[in-house]
């Protein structure tokens, strides 16, 4: 059944990353699955007002105030008429949150919750414990995720970490991981275009011991992203081995010191730095590579290291986060976060790489088998259905033992109430003082909502008119009826049939 | 502002020839029944006296100024009204009679609504305007001719708390599109039929979507 879903991020497109991405990839594959979806986020430097990108994707970008690294600030209530005027106009059903750090995604999810909405909350990235501003966000994090519907984290160290900070029942988290777009990220060396027609892999090449060897490195320049440690090894790496050379692109803050280390060490010869490289460009810069190296810090699920092992690179990364889940081990050379184990790793992946151990024109094909957005969408689908009652609740949440019996708030459909008092009580278990502030803002909320609809009714929005679908509707009807029988994804027809078009 | 403004707009469409038509966004309210046909034309005489009204007070001001006849005044209204309003004129203070003065005026001459609109010529182009806030000046017109016009289309637009849709026409050359109905902004039925016949009229029967 086709849902009408609002994406809310602070991060999107012109803006490159991984969250952008995931959210435009899942919208446009909820789309072809003949689904609705809007993206709503904050205005970009010239780019303010509703725009339609390829597919008919609707992007409203809300002008509104950015404090740091593209988060809008923080502005709980003043949000709140923008936002139900698009939800009234889009008729929205699910609104669909991304990423703890995009008080846009945590504000709209308690909007909709007053609204009377189902609300599914993407967590990103993981956070730490200790320090002040973790714990701001995730007492945060924990206000707003103490009403939400579903939760969806990108790798199961991401729900761990989730599932603590916001303290969260486990069962209402799942995982989805992100994907890559396989055709985009073609190796070099990558021409049959019918996989049917596979000739079976020649033998190994293996790289002659003067042959360069490049490594490359995509991130933006950040603190997180492990610049520092990269920093730190690149003058090692190259002083150990003399055949190699590295391309780094990306930009932020740390780009500068690592300008510094190369010149200090008069490496520009041996490093070239690209500056920010678009998206679609990534691929052109790591098929010049053999090596891509990772030195992230902290990483829920990096999607750029499966874009790199799709265009064929051997991947050396931190076992940190979620990236252990993401790559079979044939595929990378783990290192411990620290300057020594990375040269070290980086050491044996060239080693490796010259001894023709490994198969790297053959990660390819195994990476599109893995990865493909059609099945995020597609479960993702799947907790769109179980949220709304669509799936039952047995279903649903498989192995959670006798349907609703686990939470007291939960309803007998096994998906969460909308009454204020429900609410109430879920925001009140937050702490002694935090419960009680949380209360008052969901009921300042509530306030604001019926002042809305007296001061700004319903009849007075008008309703926007939907992108025309392409017609597979009935196709897709077709193709629905057969898979249902015996698929591990229980799709559920139910009695819920709304808007016929 | 965060609602929509409560008055109803009316669309008015008219079309004398084939390659002629007129799109007429107004908030002014149409008097149908009898007593909203007397009441509006009560209210004219009303506005028109209060007017006049004042003026002659303001007149009568200046002349006492001056120590000027009243005799026309005398002619017109009779003898005692004209001494009653002589001397009420004379105790009145220029600084309070200034300001009513004008504020009266002000209430005469101001139109009650809005009223926007879009004529298009087929070959020759179109022309938007809107009407101004008093009866004492022209509405501010602006002509686009066909030559420069490169489209026209509904979009949407964050406008105060809200999405609202929006008429804008294209014009060659331009940085910025011109936005047909910008005060009223009506709503999106109005705007589609008024999009409907403008393509239809500027590009022959072209009526797509």
């Amino acid at each position: 059944m086709p849902y009408n879903i609002a994406m809310f991020c602070d991060f999107f497109f012109p803006q490159p990353g991984g969250v952008e991405s995931h959210i435009y990839q899942l919208s446009s594959k909820l789309i072809d699955r003949g689904h609705k979806v809007v993206i709503v986020t904050h205005a970009y430097a010239g780019r303010t007002g509703v725009r339609y990108l390829t597919n008919g994707l609707k992007v409203y970008h809300v002008p509104f105030f950015v404090i740091y690294r593209e988060t809008s600030f923080p502005t709980v209530f003043s949000f709140f008429p923008i936002f139900r005027n698009i939800v009234i106009r889009e008729q929205i059903e699910i609104v669909h949150g991304h990423g703890s750090l995009s008080s846009f995604c945590l504000e709209a999810i308690l909007h909709a919750r007053t609204m009377g909405l189902r609300t599914v909350f993407t967590d990103h990235s993981l956070f730490g414990f200790a320090d002040a501003a973790s714990i701001l966000t995730n007492k945060l994090l924990k206000f707003i995720l103490s009403d939400v519907d579903h939760v969806i984290c990108v790798s199961h160290t991401c729900k761990e970490n989730t599932v603590l900070r916001a303290s969260l029942d486990p069962l209402m988290v799942s995982v989805i991981p992100n994907a890559v777009v396989a055709e985009n990220f073609r190796p070099l060396s990558y021409t049959s275009r019918d996989p049917h027609h596979r000739s079976a892999p020649g033998p190994p090449q293996p790289l002659g011991p003067h042959d360069t060897i490049t490594i490359v490195v995509i991130s933006r320049l950040f603190y997180n992203k492990g610049t520092d440690l990269l920093i730190a090894a690149i003058p090692r790496i190259l002083a150990t081995h003399p055949n190699v050379r590295f391309i780094i692109a990306g930009s932020g803050p740390k780009a500068i010191d690592l300008e510094q280390t190369i010149e200090r060490n008069v490496l520009q010869d041996r490093v070239s730095l690209l500056g920010p490289v678009r998206h679609e460009e990534v691929r052109d810069v790591m098929v010049q590579g053999q090596i891509y190296l990772h030195p992230s810090l902290t990483e829920a699920f990096g999607t750029v290291i499966v874009e790199a092992a799709s265009c064929g690179l051997y991947v050396v990364c931190t076992r940190v986060g979620g990236i252990p889940e993401v790559l079979p081990s044939h595929m990378t050379e783990f290192a411990k976060p620290e300057e020594d184990d990375i040269v070290e790793a980086t050491g044996r992946a060239i080693a490796k790489l010259r001894e023709g151990k490994v198969r790297t024109e053959l990660f390819h094909n195994q990476v599109k088998q893995m990865y493909s957005w059609t099945d995020v969408a597609q479960r993702t689908e799947r907790v769109y259905d179980g949220i709304s009652g669509v799936l039952s609740h047995d279903d649903f949440y498989q192995g959670a033992g006798a349907g609703g019996g686990w939470s007291a708030t939960r309803g007998r459909a096994g998906i969460q109430s909308f009454a204020l008092i429900e609410r109430l009580k879920r925001y009140y278990g937050c702490g002694i003082w935090a419960g009680k502030l949380f209360c008052l803002c969901v009921i300042v909320d509530y306030l604001l909502y019926v002042l809305l609809e007296i001061f700004a009714p319903r009849s007075h929005i008008d309703i926007a008119r939907n992108w025309p679908q392409k017609d597979l509707k009935a196709e897709k009807e077709k193709d629905m009826d057969s898979s249902k029988d015996g698929s591990g994804i229980g799709r559920k027809r139910s009695s819920r049939h709304r808007r016929e078009k | 502002m965060l609602m929509n403004s409560p008055t109803s707009k009316t669309l008015t469409t008219f079309q004398p020839t084939s390659s002629t038509i007129s799109f007429t966004v107004s908030t002014r309210p149409v008097p149908k029944t009898l007593p909203a046909l007397l009441g509006f034309y009560l209210s004219i005489l009303v506005r028109g006296l209060i007017g006049a009204f004042t003026l002659v007070i303001l007149l009568l001001k200046s002349r006492a100024g001056f120590e000027q006849s009243t005799k026309a005044l005398q002619w017109v209204f009779g003898l005692v009204f004209e001494t009653w309003l002589v001397k009420t004129t004379e105790t009145l203070q220029w600084r309070y009679l200034a300001p009513g003065a004008l504020l009266m005026l002000w209430l005469v001459f101001r139109r009650g609504y809005t009223e926007e609109s879009l004529t298009l010529l087929r070959g020759l182009g179109l022309q938007t305007s809107t009407s101004s806030s008093t009866y004492l000046r022209t509405p501010t017109t602006r002509f686009i001719p066909t030559t420069r016009i490169q489209d026209i289309f509904i979009h949407e637009a964050f406008k105060g708390f809200e999405v609202r849709f929006y008429l804008a026409i294209v014009v060659k050359d331009e940085k910025d599109v011109v936005v047909v109905f910008p005060t009223l902004r009506p709503r999106r039925a109005i705007l589609e039929e008024v999009w409907r016949g403008a393509r239809a009229c500027l590009y022959g029967s072209g009526e797509k979507g």
